[in-house]
């Protein structure tokens, strides 16, 4: 490039400013879209690689295999002494449990206590886990039943300034002991599922502890395993059914690999790996959110590469006389390109300055904490600048070259690029549109499931519920649960107060039995049961469609009271046919049950505790007059007025019964959000990502709207001189784009169709794919063009013909 | 049919006034063969296109039969161009992507009232200006003259009362140049109106009256000597 070519440029840039800030700004968009969805692609799909050697770590999962139980599914959770028996038949094995983790136990410092991320470990932890450390040793240390290593904010917050190892850390999983810190560890990042703060050892006699230690099929822990290649992985997986039918016979029936399994999940699939019966909806998410950041770009790419091409074609006079003046091809075709490569670093620079800005608000957004990686952001850039520069820059730079001076001189206007040109522009605008048009309908989709969601009847009222969860700390004994419980029925603004082994949000267990139906061979389906205490009917309030409910002086309604006699049990409307009634009045007065006899006394509507994409399940409620009885125990509390003064009283109460035991309680919608809050956020971030792919499609289409429009100027006197009125001149120029518009929706409503439904199909309660958001949102982009092009258009068809006539 | 009154245009851009029109006041007859003649700048275009309704007199009237067109609203001067007025400029200004015949039709597109087959009088205009062989062409395959010709068959091809020719010879040799007065002549005498634009002299003899101006003014005004 010459010093003439630079200035020809520059002068180029500055006399058609719009044109520049149309090129440069919407490319610069597209990239910023693409580097902040790209992060947080990166970001989703980077979780635990910042473990050393995560390659070669895989956690056990549990396969239950049967497909109607309601436990169906996946779980990385193991029973607690599964990696002992592994051991036995595989000496060499290198693994580690982890017990706890997120809340796992409390940290008592004088007379508080506090919520903490505890975690039980193997010795052997460090041999997978390599954490970094920050200070003291943690070769052998979890070998010392009373060594506890600590995270560095951990240390921070316990220990301040002065040094913590060493030092006396009073912790409890299930009683209070006190540990000495031998190691800090750095805190886990935020791309990790791992919660963990305080590591302790597990103790060497769980087997006495749990009695469930080696009960196969039981989960209370999280197995992990290192293997040196994944060939040893794969045989490790191979050996797995005839160990399990050899070791669980006992406790899973003749044979038990046919319904349970232990597989290998690489760690770095954990995050993205759906638990159980759960949905798959975070890969889609992720894939989804992938390909608006890459429509965006792509879209930006196009309006970028169609703004150029049809700009370059009002320079072939400038390009045949420099032809005349003696330029060769070579030196032509090298200007453009090297044009083309400069407009798309300015656009880069702005789209990552962008990026940089717009960042926070993402961030606010979608609760992450991005930052944008130079290191691999810059090459990227560089890259981008030198493929994109080249695609924008050689499409003129070999038309304009080839054109022969001496036609485009004598020619009365500039080319356009021929019919040829028109065509390609014209398929441009078709698949751009596409894309926008089908980025629409996903997030009317989108917003409207959200909405749905929110607002779907969940069988209860949300408002005015509250849930105790510290209420089922080992170290609160049913004593103080009682005192507690009476105390807040006593408070004026409480209706009603419950306990039972379950609350919306789940209470962390949940139980299943078989139920053995009369006259059918069998062991019967599998349904949960659970076991509510006076009230909880109260308290939930769900719909009564058949039947009575539990009624506290009715002795008959409380289980177990007499052996051999049949329980009084409430069943869920979602467990009549699963427990093969006809209806729910034909369920009323039945009994069903093998030796655990229940007669169901009434059928309730379903509550729906773990959020839209969760079927409800068949659920069977025993009634305990005291529910305390059994293990596991919260507290569901219907109150009235402001949550958060209502927390506070409780939290009074419970300081003054159980000091000892951090107070931890949670709202309905503080319960419930974990359900919703990935949709929600993959929701505001597609509708943020769509939103800019439709913004780049209109400020594209503007752009060539324009370019079109200018090129027509001497058309529309010609035409007007003929007897074109300015309506006249207004439908050709918006009836240009309007073709392209249409048949964008061809692509748009298929393409829609399938990523919604297949998106759709993740929810439980979901609504219908209506046509209304396909005809909605091709009537939203046909208004966006008309409107993008009126405007020219109308001025356009005001200019006095003579003018126009003069035009070139 | 045509009397302009005391037409004044003014151009203002810039800080910069110029004066294109001054004072002109000019009658033309039904049926008049007009020659505009005069130096570069002076102003035949813009009373051209004054006459053609494409350009506004900033004061003045422009009575055509007894309607002011100086008055008359933009949409009402559209239907009027459509249904009286037939265009024909030096440079042609053919439609490039549209065929010749696409671009002699569009002299009747924007007609509500056209009788008989469209098709029939595209082709018949193409007849008289001798283009028919050429309909399936684009404009920059035809020659300046075989444009030139195209451009007369679009003017005339929805009859109109008056045809404004802005130079219509000057980018053309002088056999084309001929070809093309041949051409108007003719549709002067089956009767139409003409008024062209001319810096040939010959050419404005064939007319049958021809005026001069010099600077936005109507110097002279001479009959043809018949
Ligand atoms: N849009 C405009 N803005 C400013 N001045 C204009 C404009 N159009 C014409 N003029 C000026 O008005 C005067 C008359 O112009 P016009 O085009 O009518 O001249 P002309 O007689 O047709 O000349 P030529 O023989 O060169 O075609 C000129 O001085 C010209 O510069
Ligand atoms: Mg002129």
């Amino acid at each position: 490039m010459n010093r003439f070519a630079l200035l020809s440029l520059y002068r180029s840039l500055t006399r058609h400013k719009l044109y520049a800030a149309l090129n440069i700004g919407g490319l610069a968009i597209g990239i910023a879209v693409f580097i902040v969805l790209g992060l947080y692609v990166r970001f989703e799909t980077s979780f635990e690689t910042w473990l050393p050697h995560h390659n070669e770590i895989y956690a056990i999962q549990s396969d239950w295999k049967d497909q109607s139980s309601p436990f169906a599914g996946r779980y990385v959770e193991t029973m607690g002494g599964l990696l002992d028996e592994l051991r036995e038949d595989f000496p060499d094995l290198v693994g580690t449990r982890i017990m706890g983790g997120k809340h796992g136990g409390i940290v008592q410092r004088g007379n508080t206590a506090v919520t903490e991320d505890v975690a039980m470990v193997d010795p052997s932890f460090f041999e997978v886990f390599d954490l970094p450390m920050i200070s003291g040793d943690k070769d052998g240390a979890l070998a010392k039943p009373d060594a506890a290593l600590i995270s560095e904010s951990a240390a921070k917050r316990y220990f301040g300034q002065s040094d913590p190892v060493g030092q006396t850390l009073r912790v409890s999983m299930w009683e209070p002991k006190n540990y000495r810190v031998a190691g800090v560890f750095k805190d886990l990042p935020d791309n990790s599922d791992f919660t963990i703060s305080v590591l302790i050892p597990l103790p060497e006699n769980m087997r006495e502890i749990n009695s469930n230690w080696h009960h196969w099929g039981n989960s209370s822990l999280q197995t992990y395993l290192r293997f040196r290649n994944p060939a040893a992985a794969a045989r490790f997986d191979a050996a797995m059914p005839a160990l399990i039918d050899r070791r669980g016979r006992a406790y899973l029936g003749d044979k038990p690999s046919d319904i349970f399994g232990l597989v290998l999940l690489p760690v770095t699939d954990m995050h993205l790996e759906p638990n159980g019966n759960a949905a798959s909806s975070a890969k889609m998410t992720l894939v989804t959110l992938g390909l608006v950041g890459t429509f965006a770009l792509l879209i930006a790419l196009i309006n970028y590469i169609n703004l150029a091409t049809a700009r370059a074609g009002l320079r072939a006079r400038e390009v045949a006389m420099r032809k005349v003046l003696g330029a060769d091809r070579r030196a032509v075709m090298r200007q453009f390109l090297a044009e083309a490569m400069l407009m798309v670093a300015l656009a880069s620079l702005l789209g990552l300055i962008l990026a940089e800005l717009g960042l926070p608000l993402i961030n606010a957004a979608g609760g992450l904490s991005l930052t944008i990686p130079y290191a691999l952001v810059v090459p990227a850039l560089v890259l981008l600048t030198l493929v994109a520069g080249f695609l924008a820059g050689i499409y003129p730079a070999l038309v304009l070259s080839r054109y022969q001076p001496a036609a485009v001189l004598a020619s009365s206007r500039s080319p356009g690029g021929g019919r040829a040109g028109t065509r390609v522009r014209e398929a441009l605008v078709v698949l751009q549109f596409g894309l926008a048009i089908a980025f629409l309908i996903g997030t009317g989709v989108l917003v409207a499931q959200t909405q749905h969601v929110r607002n779907a009847d969940t069988g209860f009222q949300r408002e005015g519920l509250m849930t105790v969860m510290s209420l089922r700390d080992s170290q609160v004994d049913p004593t103080q649960s009682r005192a507690f419980i009476q105390e807040v029925r006593a408070l004026p603004n409480v209706r009603a107060a419950a306990l039972a082994n379950t609350v919306v949000g789940g209470s962390g267990t949940r139980n299943a039995d078989n139920v053995p139906l009369p006259g059918v061979p069998g062991d019967g389906p599998l349904v949960i049961w659970e076991i509510v205490g006076p009230d909880f009917f109260e308290v939930y309030a769900p719909r009564l469609i058949a039947g009575r409910l539990f009624d506290g002086r009715t002795a008959d309604d409380r289980a177990n009271t007499a052996q051999g006699q049949p329980d009084n049990v409430l069943i869920n409307r979602q467990a009549v046919g699963v427990l093969g009634f006809d209806s729910p009045d034909d369920a009323v007065g039945k009994t069903v049950g093998g030796d655990h006899l229940r007669t169901t006394i009434g059928v309730v509507d379903n509550l729906s505790f773990f959020g839209p994409r969760a079927p409800t399940d068949p659920t069977i409620y025993y009634y305990y007059a005291d529910p305390l009885r059994t293990g596991n125990i919260v507290a569901s509390i219907r109150f009235t007025g402001d949550p958060r003064a209502f927390h506070e009283q409780l939290e009074e109460i419970w300081q003054k019964i159980v000091p000892q035991v951090p107070f931890d309680a949670q709202t309905a919608d503080e319960q419930l959000i974990q359900f919703y809050e990935d949709d929600e956020r993959a929701t505001r971030l597609f509708a943020i990502g769509a939103g800019f792919a439709v913004l780049i499609g209109m400020v594209g289409l503007w752009g060539l709207a324009s370019f079109n429009t200018a090129r027509r100027v001497k058309e529309i006197g010609i035409r007007k001189s003929l007897g074109a009125s300015a309506t006249d001149i207004v439908k050709l120029l918006v009836g240009q784009f309007m073709r392209p518009v249409l048949i964008a929706n061809l692509i748009a409503w298929p393409l829609a169709y399938f990523a919604m439904r297949t998106w759709l199909a993740g929810f439980d309660d979901r609504i219908a794919l209506s046509p209304l958001y396909f005809v909605g949102a091709s009537l939203v982009a046909i208004a966006i063009a008309v409107l993008t092009v009126l405007g020219q258009s109308l001025r356009a068809s005001r200019t006095a013909p003579a003018w126009a006539l003069r035009h070139d | 049919m045509i009397k302009l009154e005391n037409i004044e245009r003014r151009y203002i851009s810039d800080e910069v006034e110029t004066t294109a029109l001054v004072g002109v006041n000019l009658d033309v007859a039904e049926g008049e063969f007009l020659a505009i003649m005069g130096p570069s700048g002076c102003g035949k275009s813009t009373l051209l296109n004054t006459l053609g309704t494409i350009d506004r007199p900033t004061s003045g009237h422009y009575w055509f039969a007894d309607t002011d067109l100086a008055a008359m609203a933009e949409k009402d001067l559209a239907r009027f161009r459509a249904a009286r007025l037939g265009f024909v400029f030096q440079s042609f200004n053919l439609i490039d992507e549209l065929t010749i015949e696409e671009n002699i039709a569009l002299g009747l597109a924007y007609r509500k009232d056209v009788s008989g087959n469209k098709a029939d009088r595209v082709a018949a205009a193409m007849d008289t200006v001798g283009i028919a062989h050429r309909a399936r062409h684009f404009p920059h395959q035809l020659s300046g003259g075989q444009q030139q010709r195209a451009a007369i068959a679009r003017a005339i091809v929805g009859d109109p009362k008056l045809i404004l020719a802005d130079e219509p010879t000057g980018n053309l040799d002088t056999a084309n140049g001929e070809q093309v007065m041949d051409i108007l002549s003719a549709l002067n005498a089956s009767g139409a109106t003409i008024v062209m634009v001319t810096h040939s002299p010959s050419h404005a003899d064939m007319a049958k009256r021809r005026i001069d101006m010099l600077d936005g003014r109507i110097v002279a005004s001479a009959m043809r000597a018949i």
